[in-house]
């Protein structure tokens, strides 16, 4: 390998000028600023086939909590993330690791698809992943549930971030993957009725939501099948916050001010028509945009009654 | 082939270098929040109920506030296992005060010897944040903070804990900062007053500054800032709350003199607001009420005080000082 | 020597998944049986529990996996690519011995950034059966058995004892599940289930054995459900 590499000149993959400017100043200051963590139960499994009488399918199943350190980023994240029509990741680790290398992947299988004439495999976009993660080893730091329906059948994987892969009839990821794992090991049938696939992970997610600091909220469900995908966005919602026992609406006039000056920033204003759709035309009046009339404007946003 | 992108942090990374090190460490941080707020004849101390180590929850219902006589109560926080300790041995030495004096230990008194005791450990310490509520002789309600070695104050309100950085500063724009408190309060927390006295703040400034006991922290220099502020407090006599602009021609504002149910209220708000954003506090809550003996009970008793979802329960007394002490439970989101 | 245990584990990258593995191969007359535990670990949580880590190169070439699961993924990944190249552009299917010379380049060119360990075995028309065995840091060692993983060193003594020249199938199959339930039973980042497989000329025949049913050896009366307890003949009322 030659030693010049993304550092010098090239545009592509990520730019590590930063690098060396970064460990000295987290050598200076105590270490480098934390990146949003999705503290997370992720979940998957296979149902339907054999004398079930459905269409063997995916279900996975995600909490909605992320946190940087012990406080709560996010109530209510997205962690299903789409990578193609017939496949949805679930994602934990970093958050941004995780929602760049789904969308990477999905873009290059959209490509895929397009170059190959139909539809990509699971078994491809896995392969996608675990090459990629495996080329950072472990830095990306994406931890993933993958699942989906192609031609050869129904598919569920999980790829660590270093880029090993398992393939299994049911899964769990995340630091709440053990409280969502002690109930698919007492309770994963082969076989399962769609309904009872739902059932189960979402009630394997809800372990995780109330067991694990680090997962919370909601439970987020997907369910793909060679019929399409369903997506169950807040499936279930059990931590819905009260009413607070006080209002907290400020005065109008509660903040203190030195100096106030009002002046108009529109100092002259000359409104021309060049060219297109607003061009003068027969028949039709143009009209120019009033001032004011947006959010902030003479009648915008009104910040207290 | 190319196995691996050219990532310059594979060449030095930080697990590759240098030997790891054990040793064994005798502390872990069990999480959770507690909080205290002084009224004028009454004092509230509140906590959450969880206990969790790392991700995980050890019991979903661990208590952290004690009631150590009728008119002082302790909440502990940090080191779970140190905080049961030390209170164990504030409640012995509190009896062996009653078998010799014939009566139950003052609250002034309680937090000198809470001080002497956390400093006794000033090389092992308990790791643990603590703080007293309750009635003093003179009537009031007050409030006193310890840092782990024993450093004290009085004060009106504080939040210790996980999530005291999201609640302390809620309390400050509420309730108040208690400017008053931490000059006259440290040297003579006996004739501490609340009434706000331009005199009485130049008088304690200028004995702060040249009597306060040096500390370990830069709460001298600290000192010196308050010091400032309270006289540019006293130069604009109005201020309410901290940030916060009074209206106008509104009586001026009392630290610690919010009523009972307006306290209350702020302290549940505080506890499901700070079980929101932050992972470790949840469960329950229990928020223990002193009053002052002949106060009125009627807004914390009386027909509709309570919201929905909430407990009361007195708790008997132990001497016969008249204070009054009762305990308030309500469930936290277990999430 | 430095102990397989502490190269193995200190290479590992902090949090990731680990093969602490009982891996063997051992060739008899007409070809070889590979074997392997089925447990995969994160620090002490079994990420899965029924792994296969007997990884399929080519027809009648399967490799043992050891070490860094990401490692011996990547590289296996890479000599199965290999191994379908030199298929496409000779027209047969490639030694045995030059698989392992692939995985040994491999492994040896980039051992600053790897922890694999693995077992090369199969069947090709030159010399039969093979067994190759590539350690830690590189070098391929053609051996009649090979024993591999944080569990093998538990059970050096059994197979020197144990294994004899002149085997068939059947005798050879039982060596091997015998060698690594011995192995399961001692190492702690070992268990589940074995999966073998037997490679000859006419078949790639798999064998599935599920962790209740794994051949027992003396465990002491006081072991809860052990053999000493179970043979006892039970008393009469």
């Amino acid at each position: 390998m030659a030693a010049k590499g993304p550092v010098e000149g090239s545009s592509i993959g990520f730019d590590f000028s930063n690098y060396a400017r970064n460990e000295f100043l987290g050598q200076r200051l105590n270490g480098l600023p934390k990146a949003t963590s999705t503290g997370t139960t992720i979940v998957g499994l296979k149902f339907g086939g054999g004398d079930s009488g459905e269409e063997e399918g995916i279900c996975l199943g995600a909490d909605t909590r992320a946190t940087g350190g012990p406080i709560v980023a996010d109530k209510n994240c997205e962690k299903i993330h789409y990578l193609a029509p017939h496949m949805r990741c679930c994602g934990a680790g970093t958050a941004a690791d995780t929602e760049f290398v789904t969308n990477l992947i999905s873009s290059n299988l959209e490509l895929h698809a397009l170059s190959q004439g139909r539809p990509a495999r699971i078994v491809t976009a896995m392969t996608m992943l675990k090459q990629y993660l495996f080329r950072y080893q472990g830095h990306v730091g994406a931890y993933l549930v993958l699942g989906g329906v192609d031609s050869t059948g129904a598919h569920l994987f999980t790829v660590h971030a270093h880029g090993s892969t398992d393939k299994l009839p049911y899964v769990t990821m995340g630091s709440g993957s053990l409280a969502a794992m002690a109930v698919f090991e007492s309770a994963f049938k082969q076989n399962m009725k769609r309904q009872e696939a739902i059932d189960l992970v979402s009630r394997a997610i809800r372990s995780g939501v109330f067991n694990d600091l680090g997962s919370g909220s909601n439970v987020d469900v997907a369910v793909i099948t060679k019929a399409g995908t369903e997506m169950l966005r807040n499936y279930e919602m059990p931590n819905e916050r009260g009413v607070k026992s006080r209002n907290y609406k400020f005065r109008r006039g509660t903040t203190a001010w030195t100096k106030e000056s009002i002046r108009s920033l529109v100092v002259s204003e000359d409104v021309r028509i060049t060219s297109g759709a607003g061009k003068e035309q027969p028949g039709v009046e143009v009209r120019p945009v009033a001032i004011g009339a947006g959010p902030g404007g003479e009648e915008g946003m009104e910040v207290d009654s | 082939m190319a196995l691996y992108a050219e990532h310059p942090a594979s060449a030095h990374d930080a697990h590759a270098a240098g030997p790891t090190q054990h040793a064994f460490n005798p502390y872990s941080d069990n999480g959770g929040t507690i909080l205290a707020i002084a009224g004028k004849d009454f004092s509230v101390i509140a906590g959450d109920t969880r206990q969790s180590e790392g991700y995980s929850i050890q019991t979903r219902y661990a208590r952290k506030v004690w009631q150590l006589t009728d008119n002082a109560v302790l909440a502990t926080n940090g080191f779970a296992a140190d905080g049961k300790n030390f209170v164990k041995r504030v409640k012995q030495r509190l009896e062996w005060y009653q078998h010799a004096h014939h009566k139950q230990m003052p609250l002034r008194a309680i937090a000198r010897m809470i001080q002497t005791m956390l400093y006794g450990r000033r090389f092992f310490p308990y790791y643990v944040y603590n703080i007293l509520g309750g009635i003093e002789e003179d009537g009031s309600g007050a409030v006193y903070s310890f840092d782990p070695v024993g450093s004290y104050e009085r004060e009106a309100c504080r939040a210790a804990g996980a999530a005291q950085s999201l609640v302390q500063p809620f309390l400050d724009n509420q309730v108040s900062v208690g400017i008053l408190l931490h000059f006259s309060s440290h040297r003579h927390p006996s004739i501490c007053s609340f009434v706000p006295s331009a005199s009485l703040r130049k008088h304690t400034i200028v004995t702060n500054d040249r009597q306060f006991p040096p500390r370990h922290d830069n709460s001298t220099r600290y000192l010196g800032v308050f010091a400032m502020e309270a006289l540019s407090l006293a130069l604009t006599p109005q201020i309410y709350f901290k940030n916060q602009v009074p209206e106008p021609g509104a009586a001026p504002f009392i630290p610690g003199n919010l009523p009972l149910s307006t306290v209350l209220g702020l302290v549940v708000d505080s506890f499901t607001s700070a079980t929101e954003r932050h992972i470790e506090v949840g469960d329950g809550l229990e928020v223990f009420v002193v009053m002052n003996k002949g106060r009125t009970t009627d807004d914390l008793l009386g027909e509709g005080q309570l919201a929905e979802g909430m407990e009361i329960e007195e708790l008997g007394a132990l001497g016969d000082g008249g204070e009054r002490t009762f305990l308030v439970k309500r469930a936290l989101k277990r999430d | 020597m430095e102990g397989i245990n502490t190269v193995d584990l200190m290479r590992l990258k902090h949090g990731e998944v680990n093969l602490g593995t009982s891996i063997m191969a051992v060739r008899f007359e007409g070809g070889v049986v590979i074997g392997a535990d089925t447990r995969t670990t994160t620090g002490s949580y079994i990420a899965n529990r029924v792994t296969d880590k007997l990884t399929h190169i080519h027809d009648r070439i399967y490799c043992c996996r050891s070490g860094s699961a990401a490692d011996t993924q990547a590289v296996a990944d890479a000599v199965h690519q290999h191994a379908q190249l030199y298929a496409a552009i000779y027209g047969e299917r490639p030694p045995v011995a030059t698989v392992a010379a692939l995985f040994e380049k491999l492994c040896y060119d980039n051992k600053d950034q790897l922890s694999a360990g693995i077992i090369v075995a199969g069947w090709d028309k030159e010399k039969g059966g093979s067994v190759y065995n590539i350690p830690l840091g590189g070098g391929t060692f053609q051996q009649p058995w090979a024993i591999g993983g944080s569990g093998s060193t538990y059970v050096y003594g059994y197979c020197d004892a144990t294994y004899q020249e002149g085997w068939g199938e059947a005798e050879t199959l039982q060596f091997v599940k015998n060698t690594l339930a011995l192995a399961m039973a001692r190492d702690g980042s070992s268990g589940g289930c074995i999966r073998m497989c037997v490679i000859t000329e006419d078949k790639v025949e798999r064998h599935f054995v599920p962790g209740n049913e794994l051949p027992r050896f003396w465990e002491g009366k006081e072991v809860i459900g052990g053999l000493a307890q179970t043979t006892k003949p039970v008393a009469a009322a």
